[in-house]
């Protein structure tokens, strides 16, 4: 009546196989299995609470999977009539108790060993040799995220940050626009940029490098194009950025019209202008400072579905001059 | 039982084919009614489902635009919460509670007919909004203002509309309930002696009536912030609403509605188990109560859906705590399956495969529920695939594996023949693989960075992998879809089934396949919670004498 060795054999090619996945994982950068490797501490301390987490889910899971492959290999029924019945059992207090108190106790160790790494996740290190944390504010456009630097700085999309040094977030939209969330994987958890709400974040990135990044809550038709990411750089060359830039935009520089241009408009209008999502914009059109400064400030409800977003309602005189003059520079020629 | 003789016969008008279907306060049409109606969302549902993966299966598709992609999504969440699994749920339950406990019908058969006019009358409402004006509702089935107040046309007031038109339907149905529970249990049926399925019924109707009008509400306030933009502010922010408050009302509503489509599936779970392992559910106190221990904390769990909005960490904290005390009495009732199947006598049919199925799959789902509870864990895997995988995991796996398993086990009560088992060992063969196939590696997309509802991505290597397998999984699921419709066209001229066919053990296999429109001529007096096994026994006892 007792079947030899087969559940046993199963179990343990089960949990072979389950090993060689897992190894198979970590071998190759852990492929999915956990979080991308971090590269802030925040985003380390999350990484080590999802595989303490891991390690006893883990244990859970093949308890519950074995015993029930086991259970059915037992003890189907085979050779006895359908209507034979088991024994009457109908429970037992101890193991209700038991089964009660092992999640407990389970449950009881994550809550600990999270909120002992909590402190590491949520507050930003203390200022360093190389000064205070840098404060940048965040702001979730449809379809673009501003970066404003402490000195008035501004980027679209692509964030420079120093390598080892504290970075600061207030992550906000406009009152205008919709919910967003900034996310880069590597650089920590997310926090959502909601209009009216001002949230906080940091990381402090250890190596130059491009960390990518997107938006992770649902904002309207052009949601998996909120793309985004940091670029480390070495604090000698951040700051020798962040001067160049600033002395650059005071001056009408292209460089930002262009940022802007790829980064806000050209995400529904193409990069030539050609349009796609939105309308094809004439040379014209593109190099007539009121008509456009009337369009990006309030933005355009068209006949039909689309509705154009006011994207620079809150965009500095600097920002909107930068942009004309690199239309100017890129479309005025053919007109 | 008081009920006497029969009610005066139908109006000729009354008794066609059709008509007699359109006029039915018939406790047992009315399910059948809803089963089918929820059905055809299903298969609406479906072919939404099987379009996002085609537009995902490789980078930088385009099947979909964003726009269109976001209304598919957004109508497929929909549908499958509030179109199918909730009005399958009130379909089963429909049929099965005056059943169970020896009832000639529910408490109020013209309000239980017209919680499902109403309820088709909102599915109708939602299938025709794919043609208003600027297409279907596109901001998610969540709708979180300031996108579902700006978003233009009227696709979104449809949505609101036939959700309206439900939220009516199920609170109704949801009074119909209790007062029939409470009232119109057969003479011996105390509490402690009521199916573990009418238990979940309970628990379930009681949460549809704390927690819809939270929606009802929110959803108003929605609707006059769309359609009077300078005279109401709640939720946008420029003169003064809060987006977040929106947010704490739908998830109020939210995560008990969770609850709503997992309690009553895992009442069949525990309707199936003990009849096809031959013993009584073990701990059936411990089942029953930790059934409405989940449905208590339920109600003060939700903003575990909003750790990343910025709250205070004190209050993430006291979410995440409450979260996982809920896996306690979850994890109890999986250890109590277990337990019932040990020592068993297993008869390895199509229910019993999905009863089994259900419990492999939703212990994924539910252990992976442990990630979104902690909340920086969350704080990396919301809103990803990871989330996706999960609730696929408890709601697919879990909720709709139940729901299959159980139409197999109740179809010979409902139309007096059995669904074919080939067929059925088919349909859960090809859902149970083409399931892990399309959702496992899930999981993995979220890790890697893939957020939800992105209408597509531009990465290739792992990032494309495990999306084409996701999709090969899908189809997988698709054909195991078309099975379960062949043996359901099939079941029409199937075997026939007795009264009794499985050995059950409540009170529905009592009577007639299908039953009698009054239910039953008489109702055995009930001693215990496993009516018709007392019976049995009995029966040979007195035969052995």
């Amino acid at each position: 009546m007792t079947p030899p060795v087969r559940p046993r054999l199963l179990l343990i090619i089960g949990v072979l196989a389950a090993l060689l996945a897992l190894a198979g994982a970590a071998a190759a950068g852990n492929g999915g299995f956990g979080p991308t490797s971090p590269a802030s501490p925040n985003a380390e301390g999350i990484a080590t609470s999802f595989w303490f987490v891991t390690a006893l889910v883990l244990g859970v899971f093949l308890l519950v999977e074995s015993l029930l492959v086991v259970f059915v290999v037992r003890f189907r029924r085979r050779k006895r009539p359908r209507d034979a019945d088991g024994p009457q059992i109908h429970g037992s207090n101890r193991l209700e108790l038991a089964w009660t108190a092992g999640p407990v106790l389970i449950l009881f160790a994550i809550a600990v060993f999270v909120f002992a790494k909590l402190p590491g996740i949520i507050d930003s290190p203390d200022a360093t040799a190389s000064g205070g944390p840098l404060r940048i504010e965040v702001v979730g456009h449809q379809f673009y995220w501003q970066f404003r630097y402490p000195n008035g700085v501004i980027a679209i999309d692509r964030m420079r940050a120093p390598a080892g040094r504290p970075v600061v977030l207030d992550v906000t939209a406009p009152d205008w626009d919709v919910n967003h969330s900034w996310w880069i994987p590597r650089l920590g958890g997310k926090i959502d940029a909601i209009p009216g709400r001002m949230n906080t974040t940091w990381f402090r990135a250890n190596e130059p490098g491009f960390y990518e990044g997107r938006c992770a809550e649902l904002c309207g038709a052009f949601h998996a194009k909120m793309l985004t990411g940091v670029e480390v750089l070495p604090q000698a060359d951040f700051d020798e950025w962040l001067t160049t830039a600033f002395s650059a935009q005071h001056q009408a520089d292209p460089a930002l019209g262009r940022e802007l241009w790829e980064g806000v408009c050209a995400k529904c209008h193409g990069l030539a202008a050609e349009g796609g999502y939105g309308p094809t914009l004439a040379a014209a059109t593109l190099t007539n400072r009121d008509a456009l400064e009337t369009v990006i400030r309030n933005g355009r409800a068209l006949p039909g579905r689309n509705v154009m977003p006011s994207v620079g309602r809150d965009w500095t005189a600097a920002q909107l001059q930068s942009l004309y003059a690199y239309l100017e520079a890129e479309f005025g020629s053919q007109g | 039982m008081a009920v006497r003789a029969e009610s005066p016969p139908a109006p000729q008008w009354q008794r066609g084919k059709v008509a007699s279907w359109l006029v039915t306060v018939d406790h047992k049409r009315i399910g059948i009614l809803y089963l089918a109606t929820a059905g055809l969302f299903f298969l609406l549902a479906g072919v939404l489902a099987l379009l996002i993966r085609i537009q995902l299966a490789r980078p930088d598709q385009s099947v979909l635009t964003g726009d269109s992609y976001n209304e598919v999504v957004t109508m497929h969440g929909t549908a499958m919460v509030f179109f199918v699994v909730v009005p399958i749920l009130a379909g089963l339950g429909n049929f099965l509670v005056p059943l169970q406990i020896g009832a000639r019908d529910m408490a109020f058969p013209r309000l239980n007919a017209f919680s499902y006019w109403l309820f088709a009358a909102g599915g109708i409402v939602f299938a025709l909004s794919f043609f208003a004006q600027g297409g279907a509702a596109r901001t998610g089935w969540t709708a979180y203002p300031p996108l579902s107040v700006l978003s233009p046309g009227n696709g979104q007031d449809l949505w609101i509309l036939s959700l309206h038109l439900l939220t009516v339907s199920s609170l109704a149905g949801a009074i119909n309930f209790i007062v029939t529970i409470h009232n119109m249990r057969t003479a011996g049926m105390s509490w402690m002696r009521m199916p573990l399925f009418v238990w979940a019924i309970e628990v379930y109707a009681w949460l549809l009536l704390l927690v819809l009008p939270a929606l009802s509400a929110g959803l108003t306030l929605l609707l006059l912030e769309r359609r009077f933009p300078g005279t109401f502010h709640f939720f946008v922010p420029e003169d003064g609403g809060s987006p977040v408050l929106y947010q704490h009302v739908f998830w109020f509503f939210g995560h008990p509605e969770v609850y709503i489509m997992i309690l009553p599936a895992m009442g069949i779970i525990s309707e199936i188990l003990p009849v096809f392992s031959r013993k009584p559910a073990f701990g059936y106190k411990a089942i029953a109560l930790s059934t409405v221990a989940i449905g208590c904390f339920s109600m003060i769990v939700w903003a575990h859906h909003m750790f990343t909005v910025g709250l205070s960490n004190y209050l993430n904290a006291w979410f995440m705590v409450v979260s996982m005390v809920i896996a306690v009495p979850t994890g109890m009732k999986i250890f109590n399956w277990l337990a019932t199947l040990w020592r068993g006598n297993l008869s390895l049919d199509t229910p019993m495969w999905f009863a089994i199925g259900f419990l492999s799959i939703f212990t994924v789902g539910g252990l992976s529920g442990i990630y979104l509870a902690a909340f920086p864990i969350d704080w990396q895997v919301h809103d990803t695939y990871f989330v996706v995988a999960h609730f696929h995991y408890v709601l697919f796996g879990g909720s709709l594996f139940a729901i299959i398993g159980g139409l197999f086990y109740w179809w010979p009560k409902m139309f007096g023949r059995f669904l074919s088992e080939r067929l059925g060992k088919l349909t859960f063969a090809l859902l149970f693989v083409g399931f892990n196939v399309t959702f496992f590696p899930q999981h993995m997309l979220g890790l890697l960075g893939m957020p939800r509802r992105i209408y597509t991505y531009s990465e290739g290597g792992l990032w494309q992998a495990y999306n084409m397998v996701s999709t090969v999984g899908s189809f997988l699921m698709g054909v195991g879809v078309l099975v379960f419709m062949l043996a359901i066209a099939r079941s029409r001229t199937g075997r026939r089934a007795g009264n009794d066919p499985w050995l059950g053990d409540t009170l529905e296999w009592y009577t007639t396949s299908p039953p009698p429109p009054h239910n039953f001529d008489t109702v055995p007096y009930v001693t215990s919670a496993r009516p018709l096994s007392d019976l049995r026994r009995s029966l040979k006892e007195r035969s052995a004498l």
